[in-house]
């Protein structure tokens, strides 16, 4: 795909040289694992033996609410991050470069697909400090059955697909968008509902039952369940790697229409 | 394409919003080597007519081949042979200007080592090399516009696309922008279609020209002879008493004199170069003195004038013509 190259190039360039960008970027996931692990860790009202298997049971077997809440943060982050892809394709029509970039014989898609990759290459390192700050703070993540490769790339997986999946919803939409607080108006109106009406806070047996079913068909859930099952239980029961499967599958299944549809929706029209 | 046709429109037509007409049947024929102007106040449709031509919206009637191949069905093919220098900036702020043309020789799939070498060489043309590894955001707007230029030439086009290049420019830089695009045209043979609403520096550029109002043509030819077609150098003259004047009125081989002040008078010619040597052997042979002489020769604007009954300045300022171009800048986005 001519351009991809070098357009996914540019917007790296552009990350890296802003400092502001890059640097807020990178102290974010220490704020959200310190500010979330405390504020909605609900397990600190259950005491003594009975409350700690009450704790056991609504943490899904996680030692604490940091380890149960890591997948759901990682991922929550990912959406956030993913949300804002579309923003960049309303300023290059603002400020010029799409103008460029749609006389040139690249393909339409090259320019959308580019945002897309670039912002989830922008969230690895965000992945990786989350997790060494999650590690590092007190009574923070424990990997109680050990933590292997496979668990890394598993993790690795779900966030990309996370972070794929919502980048290319957004940025479809700011395709066919020239006004930038439209953007951020639903970027607004979706991004809590997202992160609350799914696992990735909360397990089920916490929520009441309606939110519980609802959330089971929201993608951040798929996600900070895949993540949350290799964390916690580091190597996984055949029973256990069905279930991941199903997640994995799922968000795979989900990037990979998305995919289709963007590259359909944007080859077609991308409004100048 | 056999007689040197480079680019060809037949009724080409853009109607947005199913109402506004911005281009209504335009037919125009341009020739490889030249440079072509497409004059006319804002709003005319010169911006719409380019963007059908470099492809980045589609006509909704009629048809235009660019190098041969058609602007709708082989798009791609017509962007690989194509420069655009848009009226907006277009380069990316954030990256330097070498990184701003090395990314658009990449859309190209220029060979490196080739962009490297045209890089230096455009930017040597248009003396930006010592700015050239400065973030743009750095930049003047004339620097801009040079950058613009050169980075719609890194590919090596056989036809450039130039709109407004020089829109909003100080009138120095302006001469200095002329002078660019006279050297381009020479040192890289390529084809140039310009549009401006200047129309002084379409005739400073161009060697044929097109006006356009309303979307459609009103007519075609060298600014020469445009001008010529007008059939009218005026020369005015100041005597020193009114009974000179007044002699001037039977001076032979001119289309007519009239009074223009007192002891002035304003005499219409054909071609006032050929007609100035018998006006001043007529004041020489009758003993008369002139205080003051002016030639004026007509310019686009009278062009114009005569072909639209209105002046284009008179018609930047009108409101309804205001509103026009709004109103397509607006369906344009």
């Amino acid at each position: 795909m001519s351009g991809l190259w070098p357009l996914t190039v540019r917007e790296l360039k552009k990350w890296v040289r802003n400092p502001t960008f890059f640097f807020t970027g990178l102290i974010q996931p220490i704020f959200w694992i310190a500010l979330f692990g405390s504020a909605f860790d609900i397990t600190k009202f259950l005491s003594g033996p009975s409350g700690s298997a009450a704790a056991s049971f609504l943490l899904d077997g996680a030692p604490n609410y940091i380890t149960y809440i890591v997948g759901g943060v990682l991922t929550t982050m990912g959406l956030f991050t993913a949300m804002f892809a579309g923003t960049q394709i309303i300023f290059d029509r603002r400020l010029g470069p799409m103008g460029r970039f749609l006389s040139s014989p690249i393909r339409r898609s090259s320019i959308v697909f580019s945002k897309i990759i670039s912002s989830v290459i922008r969230i690895l390192p965000q992945v990786v400090i989350l997790v060494v700050a999650a590690y590092l703070i007190p009574n923070g993540l424990k990997f109680v059955h050990g933590f292997t490769i496979v668990d890394v790339l598993i993790m690795a997986t779900a966030i990309i697909l996370i972070a794929f999946i919502f980048s290319s919803i957004f940025s479809v939409i700011a395709t066919r968008m020239t006004n930038m607080q439209s953007i951020f108006g639903i970027v607004n109106l979706v991004n809590l509902p997202l992160m609350f009406v799914s696992y990735a806070m909360f397990s089920k047996a916490m929520m009441a039952d309606w939110l519980g079913n609802v959330a089971q068909y929201n993608p951040v859930s798929w996600s900070a369940e895949a993540i949350r099952t290799v964390i916690i239980n580091g190597s996984l029961t055949s029973s256990q790697w069905v279930q991941e499967g199903r997640w994995l599958g799922a968000l795979a299944a989900l990037a990979a229409g998305l995919l289709l549809l963007t590259y359909y929706l944007v080859e077609k029209e991308i409004r100048d | 394409m056999m007689d040197g046709t480079i680019i060809e429109t037949k009724n080409l037509t853009k109607i947005y919003n199913g109402n506004i007409k911005a281009v209504s049947d335009l037919n125009i024929s341009i020739r490889e080597g030249e440079i072509y102007g497409l004059a006319g106040p804002n709003g005319a449709g010169k911006t719409t007519t380019i963007n059908m031509l470099i492809t980045r919206i589609a006509p909704t009637g009629g048809s235009a081949t660019v190098g041969g191949f058609d602007i709708v069905r082989n798009s791609l093919a017509v962007r690989r042979l194509i420069g655009v220098v848009p009226q907006d900036f277009t380069a990316d702020e954030d990256l330097t200007g070498r990184e701003n043309i090395m990314m658009v020789s990449q859309f190209y799939d220029v060979p490196k080592a080739k962009a490297k070498e045209n890089i230096g060489r455009l930017l040597k043309l248009v003396e930006l090399e010592d700015a050239a590894d400065r973030l743009v955001r750095t930049y003047s707007g004339g620097m801009r516009k040079r950058l613009e230029l050169i980075i719609g030439l890194v590919h090596e086009p056989r036809i450039l696309f130039l709109d407004e290049p020089t829109l909003g420019l100080d009138i120095q830089t302006r001469t200095q922008m002329w002078n660019y695009v006279r050297e381009i045209q020479q040192k890289l043979n390529v084809t140039i279609i310009l549009t401006s609403h200047y129309l002084e520096e379409i005739d400073a550029l161009a060697g044929k020209v097109s006006i356009i109002d309303h979307g459609k043509v009103l007519i075609t030819g060298s600014p020469s002879d445009l001008k010529a077609s007008l059939k009218g150098d005026i020369i005015t003259m100041t005597l020193t008493d009114q009974k000179s004047a007044d002699l001037m009125k039977t001076v032979p081989g001119v289309i007519e004199v009239v009074d223009a002040g007192p002891n002035t008078v304003k005499i219409k010619v054909e071609n006032a170069d050929e007609a100035l040597p018998r006006v001043i052997n007529f004041i020489s042979q009758h003993e008369l003195s002139t205080i003051k002489l002016t030639v004026q020769k007509p310019s686009l604007d009278e062009v114009f004038l005569e072909y639209t009954g209105r002046s284009i300045r008179d018609e930047e300022g009108g409101m309804d013509r205001m509103k026009t171009a709004m109103n397509l800048r607006r369906a344009r986005q």
